[in-house]
């Protein structure tokens, strides 16, 4: 059977459109191209979206859980506290840990003025993982330097630390709650505290 | 210093001294027992012995602070702009570039030692007595270097974490450290040694801390507000920042895992 010119034509455009979709997600296998998405889309569907606060939060949750390894970074923070603790400790310390990130993160998008992350480089860290060197430029030129911890996993990279000018976010809160778990009657005693904190971010987001 | 004054002066300094010490060493942080693992690790992370005397310390900068210097920072930072802001801290960058060369120079960083030299010499001139960071421009940026560091690069520890009042936090390798360059290697401080009017001193390290200030006001406000434990979380950023200038800025070692894992962010089995 002959494949007329227009089938022909049908076919291509058919063709580009199955290679178009397979390489959208190309991102997903890029260190770099991972960090300047998870920018992009941060920037335009919540920072510079003309949503409430509510829904800015809402939106983050979905981002930071595709692009971060939530259990990852939580086993990390616990380190050894996670093998003492059962398993509804574990599960209710997850839990809250991407609560209190959430709305750490929720109670500073209303200040965002303009400022633009630029990435520098990569160089291979870890098993299979990368840290890109970003940063970010503030509205007085001023720029600090904020670097990317990544893993591969099944789907593509994922986010496992951000380091803030040397000053690692999983590291920050290890040495926090270990302190507090020592301090305030182990790992019930940071649980509760964490409810209590997520319960007056929660509150004064509204 | 001590020899100049009156004898019931030196007996009151003494009397302080011994007060101090004493409250020093009966705040000693207890360590876990041997048994508790990870609360034993965690204490050895954390790396602060003096930790009840530390928190005191704590609570009495955080009040003198919330008072006096934040308010002041904030007022400065809110009314004068920030290009004059900018001009001021390239100032008061430029007139500390002796300790940073003599740090660099102790370091065996000559390459360092020739950006200090070239800086001070465009940014005196060309900047303005170093209003304008010209040097920074034409590819040679700032960096920060203190005895501190020159010491931690020699291979001397930290000793433990330390939090002083008004100074804030620091560690018994870099306090002491910390007057040395005040005292001896700035040269505000030989000005001051050469019969010069006081207030010059004074007027200056009230500049370098308030600009220091306001120029960190950001981030501190945003720790306080994100921590359940602000003490705990200042220490751990603190530190974290500091090995960062000892490394020159080259990034973090792997932090350790206390699983026996190579990588600390291995996949959590929940995940696979």
């Amino acid at each position: 059977m002959m494949i007329s010119r227009r089938d022909f034509a049908t076919l291509s455009v058919a063709c580009v459109a199955v290679s178009r979709s397979a390489f959208a997600q190309d991102w997903r296998n890029s260190p770099n191209a991972l960090v300047e998405k998870f920018a992009e889309k941060g920037i335009t569907d919540i920072l510079g979206a003309a949503i409430s606060q509510r829904e800015k939060a809402d939106r983050f949750r979905v981002l930071f859980k595709d692009f971060f390894d939530i259990p990852s970074i939580g086993r990390f923070v616990l380190a050894r506290f996670a093998r003492t603790a059962s398993a509804e400790e574990n599960e209710k310390f997850a839990m809250l840990f991407e609560d209190v990130i959430v709305y750490t993160w929720s109670r500073r998008f209303g200040e965002y003025k303009g400022q633009i992350l630029k990435v520098k480089d990569n160089t291979p860290d870890g098993n299979d993982g990368a840290l890109v060197n970003s940063y970010i430029m503030d509205n007085d030129s001023q720029s600090f330097a904020v670097a990317w911890r990544l893993r591969k996993r099944a789907a593509g990279y994922r986010v496992v630390d951000i380091i803030i000018e040397g000053v690692s976010m999983a590291i920050t809160y290890r040495q926090e709650y270990s302190t507090i778990i020592q301090q305030n009657g182990g790992i019930g005693g940071l649980l509760a505290q964490m409810q209590k904190q997520v319960d007056e971010m929660k509150a004064k987001l509204a | 210093m001590l020899k100049i004054l009156p004898h019931s002066q030196k007996f009151i300094i003494k009397l302080l001294f011994v007060a101090a010490l004493t409250l020093v060493i009966s705040s000693c942080a207890t360590k876990p027992p041997a048994s508790d693992l990870a609360a034993r690790s965690a204490f050895k992370e954390n790396n602060d012995r003096l930790e009840p005397f530390n928190r005191a310390m704590f609570d009495v900068d955080q009040a003198i602070d919330a008072v006096i210097f934040r308010p002041v920072a904030w007022t400065y930072r809110e009314f004068v702009p920030d290009p004059v802001r900018r001009g001021i801290t390239n100032f008061l960058r430029n007139l500390r570039s002796p300790i940073t060369l003599a740090s660099d120079l102790l370091q065996g960083n000559v390459d360092r030692a020739g950006q200090t030299i070239g800086r001070f010499v465009v940014n005196t001139t060309i900047g303005v007595l170093g209003f304008a960071d010209i040097a920074a421009d034409l590819g040679t940026p700032y960096h920060y270097e203190d005895l501190g560091q020159t010491l931690a690069t020699w291979g001397l520890k930290d000793g433990s974490y330390l939090y002083l009042p008004v100074i804030g936090p620091t560690s018994f390798r870099d306090g002491f450290s910390q007057a040395l360059d005040t005292f001896l290697i700035d040269p505000v401080a030989w000005y001051n040694y050469a019969d010069n009017p006081g207030w010059v001193r004074w007027a200056y390290f009230g500049s370098v801390y308030i600009d220091a200030r306001a120029n960190t006001m950001t981030a501190t406000d945003e720790l306080k507000a994100s921590s359940i434990d602000h003490y705990a979380s200042l220490r751990s950023a603190y530190r974290q920042n500091r090995e960062k200038e000892i490394r020159n800025g080259a990034p973090a070692p792997l932090p350790s895992m206390t699983n026996g894992e190579d990588d600390p962010f291995a996949e959590a089995p929940a995940n696979k």
